[in-house]
């Protein structure tokens, strides 16, 4: 077994010479060859770089990254709307009745709205929305309708396709919780933020 | 021949001073770095006091760390061994302590400047104008001094640390007046002339080489002098060193673009970017290798020594950030990683385990040397190596799980991929909490272990004689036939292939088809030749490199030739073709004079140190904050604004979300909105009144970089920001919340409402 028993003086190899010139003294070099593997990682870098500039930028087979988006949104887009929740006044009214849609709103509201609607909805930079004034429609189909496009020169913003439809409607049924159907619906002009002194 | 011999006394004094402004700038730049780290988690710790706030010290943290901590350890580096590497004192004590004090007072000016929100709003280049001008002289002084001590050198051949050292000055020199060109508005403010994609682009270039040639060749040069001499072994492989530099230098500059991956960058600069990122993995290894190498046959005392336990910890984290950042360049991996923690932990990374532990294993090292007298406590450097150890794991792997965590949340989806799991950015900020308290844990302790250094060096020092080195010399005249002519510097087998190759590469990558092809068949047929032509010319070519190394010119030459290749390929076909005539799909609309106001606001608090305004080409994002970003919708921006961080949501599209009271009472008190947040309050931005006087000047300069403002006098623009500001203050009081006209806020909140309000482009008629 070679490892077994050392050689004590191997003879000295090409790379193992130092080169003749000494710096400040007493610092020297060493010749030594480049280790393979490393040079396999500097041509395996430069071989990925041609074969990916060829197909992104010579062959364009790959999709450009605005590309790449776009068709995945109209994907997502084709989805959310297959998936489209049925939301006319009446099955909202339900869902407001149902305690595990009214939990998960009430989990939403408290984290995404009550900043500005307060955690007892009843309005600071955001209108009340336990009294019966309404400024954009106060028939379930309408306020899901301001929750998920917004309106914007107000400051409301668009919820819809930062929450979904399914979180969103979860938000409005829980909305509508505090109210019941048949209940007299005032129109408001506009709303004026209590704010703390 | 009659050989007559002097002694040469080094200039060791110099070196002293930059390594005690080194140590000290050290703990002040790492002081600050544990202060804003405990700001993220403790809001309180901002004392709603506008010096104090995060987007303001950060800039100091960031700047001490480089250019005041590693700068000063570069100078006091390179000082101590260009002088024995030439057997040369350094050519002017003049210079010297023209640099020395000339470097300090940059430093304070900053320390003053930044806390007061004079800034420039660009990343580590954020110091003003004025003390620009001071960074390109001193740093000039700098260049000469150094040159002037290698035309003068006895030792003919420039040893590998002096190529380094030469990259260094060169290319930090190019980079930054590049980066830095301006036009001044008044003493203290300016707006940099490049705007939107192309100051992205040129700051990148900047910012990722100034980690590549202030934070990386410099201490590569300095890890070849004093790596080999503290372990007493030759360097591993001279070829080695040879092929890493060249290529290390080449490579690094076109690598900039990976810091705006899936932005609104043209594609085929994020492509450039993103594979020369990767071919920079094999040069980064060779430095690293070549150092862990050295160390062969001397790992026994490692044991013992406390400067090789640095230097071998030090060039380890180096070749662990430098596989880190290839990979983090790659587009998916940075989709997930990029704006987040994970960043953060690269950057500490290569500063604390890398620039930290070799600055401090060079300290350690040159100690006795520099006072003759031992270190005070081998036990207390060994005590900081550990404490320093276990400070950048714990940071390090903190920064590492919150980065990841955070991503993981922010591009999580649910029902099918249409919805985001964690709409609130805030539950993804919560979820890191008790990550970024273990960072503070982590900096803590770095910091602990710098003091232990700085305790044994008072120790060493007191009452220790400073000594300066001497060498005894020969007077001789270097030997005529070894200078290099400029036709032989260029003229010659081994730079004409690499001239080809870059020609030919670049003509194949963004030529047209026939150039294109012209480019792929030259580029084999050179690589046919080169391979037939290395068996019988590589002594040849081997004697060439050698002769080069004799002259140092030629090599200064041909580095800069290798460095501005990638910059000049990737930045002026942008200044070209990226202007607003050419903007397809969507445009900014030039900012009020109010809103430009609010913006130079916005740049003062170093809001972009939180927030990004570039809403990248991935699905979470758009998700998150509306349609990508398109190109020219910051094209009117001195300077750009996109951020590299976000610990706060993306503004980007934020115009119009919310009503203006939000955002008055959002900024006052960020809690009264936002519950957990971690944003500092802002009130003095509702009692300051806004200054309009400089305005006028500012418009001056935004029309002359070709922003479409009207020619205005002074009165038409007060009379416009006035008008502005009643409109919203009315609005405001209608809303309850009334603010005066003339408030700071106001001027805030009419930039941020404007943000994302482009329009789009007319097709153009043909």
């Amino acid at each position: 077994m070679a490892a077994m028993t050392p050689t004590p003086n191997p003879p000295p190899s090409e790379q193992d010479q130092l080169r003749p010139h000494v710096f400040d003294g007493d610092i020297q070099e060493y010749d030594k060859r480049l280790p393979n593997w490393w040079l396999m990682t500097l041509y395996g870098a430069i071989i990925f770089w041609v074969g990916y500039w060829f197909y992104y930028e010579r062959a364009h087979l790959g999709l450009s990254n605005a590309a790449a988006v776009d068709q995945q949104m109209a994907i997502i887009e084709a989805k959310r709307l297959a998936d489209a929740p049925v939301v006319d006044d009446a099955s909202l009214w339900k869902m407001s009745r149902n305690p595990v849609f009214v939990e998960a709103g009430r989990a939403t509201f408290n984290s995404t709205c009550a900043s500005c609607h307060t955690v007892a909805l009843t309005g600071a930079i955001g209108p009340n929305l336990v009294d019966q004034k309404w400024i954009h429609g106060g028939r379930p189909s309408e306020v899901y309708h301001t929750v998920t496009t917004g309106v914007l020169v107000k400051g409301m913003p668009s919820w819809g396709p930062v929450l979904g439809a399914k979180k969103v409607t979860e938000v409005v049924a829980y909305v509508l919780s505090y109210h019941h159907e048949g209940e007299a619906v005032e129109v408001q002009d506009a709303w004026i933020p209590i704010l703390p002194k | 021949m009659s050989e007559q011999k002097i002694t040469i006394e080094y200039n060791d004094k110099i070196v002293r001073y930059f390594l005690l402004a080194t140590v000290i700038w050290g703990a002040v730049g790492m002081l600050v770095g544990v202060l804003i780290a405990s700001q993220l988690n403790f809001w309180q710790m901002n004392f709603s006091t506008p010096w104090l706030t995060f987007g303001r010290l950060r800039p100091l943290h960031t700047n001490a760390a480089i250019f005041a901590f590693v700068g000063n350890m570069m100078f006091a580096g390179v000082y101590y061994s260009t002088q024995r590497l030439c057997r040369a004192r350094l050519a002017s004590d003049f210079l010297s302590w023209v640099h020395f004090w000339g470097w300090q007072l940059i430093i304070v000016s900053a320390a003053i400047t930044l806390p007061l929100g004079l800034t420039r709003g660009k990343e580590y280049a954020e110091l003003i104008w004025p003390i620009n001008i001071a960074v390109a002289l001193i740093w000039v002084v700098f260049a000469v001094n150094f040159f002037w001590t290698l035309a003068r050198r006895r030792e003919p051949a420039l040893y590998v640390a002096l190529w380094f050292y030469i990259a260094t000055i060169v290319t930090v020199a190019m980079l930054y007046i590049v980066n830095h060109l301006s036009i001044p508005t008044s003493l203290l403010h300016s707006y940099p002339v490049f705007s939107g994609v192309q100051d992205g682009l040129v700051q990148w270039w900047y910012g990722h080489n100034a980690v590549a040639f202030f934070l990386t060749t410099p201490i590569l040069g300095i890890m070849y002098y004093y790596l080999p001499k503290a372990a007493g072994r030759p360097v591993y492989s001279y070829r080695l060193s040879v092929v890493h530099f060249w290529s290390l230098v080449f490579v690094y500059i076109w690598a900039g673009p990976h810091h705006l991956l899936n932005t609104a960058l043209p594609g085929w600069l994020q492509n450039l970017g993103m594979t020369f990122s990767l071919m920079l993995w094999a040069p980064s290894w060779g430095g690293m290798l070549n150092g862990l190498l050295t160390l062969r046959g001397a790992w026994d005392k490692l044991r013992t020594d406390p400067v090789l336990k640095f230097f071998a910890a030090g060039v380890t984290f180096y070749g662990m950030s430098t596989f880190e950042g290839p990979l983090l360049s790659i587009k998916s991996v940075n989709a997930l990683a990029h704006y987040t923690d994970w960043i953060i932990a690269h950057v500490h990374g290569g500063t604390l385990g890398w620039n930290g532990f070799m600055a401090a294993g060079m300290i350690y090292w040159l100690l006795p040397r520099l006072w003759s007298k031992p270190l005070h406590s081998v036990s207390l450097a060994n005590l900081h190596f550990w404490i320093g150890t276990v400070g950048i794991l714990l940071y390090m792997g903190a920064m590492w799980t919150s980065g990841i965590t955070q991503g993981l949340m922010l591009n999580a989806t649910t029902d099918h991929g249409t919805v985001l799991a964690y709409p609130n950015f805030l539950d993804t900020l919560n979820t890191i909490r008790p990550l970024m308290l273990m960072r503070v844990v982590g900096g803590g302790l770095y910091l602990t272990g710098w003091l232990v250094l700085v305790y044994n060096l008072v120790r060493t020092i007191r009452g220790a004689q400073p000594v300066n080195g001497t060498i005894e010399v020969v007077v001789e005249t270097p030997a005529p036939e070894t200078k290099m002519s400029l036709a032989g510097t260029f003229l010659n087998a081994p730079i004409v292939f690499c001239i080809l190759a870059v020609v030919f590469g670049n003509m194949w990558m963004l030529g047209g088809n026939l150039v294109s092809t012209i480019g792929l068949v030259g580029g084999i047929m050179s690589l046919i030749a080169l391979y037939a032509l290395v068996p019988s010319r590589k002594s040849l070519w081997n004697g060439w490199y050698e002769k080069l190394l004799l002259n140092a010119l030629p090599f200064t030459l041909l580095t800069f030739v290798s460095v501005a290749a990638g910059g000049l390929i990737q930045i002026v076909p942008t200044i070209i073709m990226q202007k607003p005539k050419n903007v397809e799909d969507r445009i900014q609309v030039p900012y009020t004079p109010l809103e430009l106001a609010g913006r130079d606001l916005y740049v003062r608090e170093g809001c972009y140190n939180c927030h990004s305004q570039m809403i990248r080409t991935l699905v979470p994002d758009v998700l998150r904050y509306g349609p990508y970003s398109r190109l020219g919708e910051s094209i009117y921006d001195h300077p750009f604004q996109w951020g590299s961080k976000r610990t706060g949501p993306d503004l980007a599209r934020v115009g119009g979300k919310y009503p203006d009271v939000w955002h008055i009472r959002h900024m006052e008190n960020p809690r009264s909105i936002s519950v957990g947040s971690n944003m500092p309050n802002y009130p003095w931005l509702l009692s300051n009144n806004l200054d309009i006087s400089t305005l006028p000047s500012k418009l001056k300069v935004q029309r002359l970089l070709g922003v479409p403002y009207p020619a205005q006098s002074a009165q038409e623009i007060f009379d416009e920001v006035g008008s502005q500001q009643r409109t919203i203050s009315r609005d405001l009081r209608l809303a309850g919340a009334y603010v005066a006209p003339e408030k700071e806020i106001i001027a805030l909140v009419a930039y941020l409402q404007t943000l994302g309000k482009s329009v789009p482009v007319q097709p153009a008629t043909h």
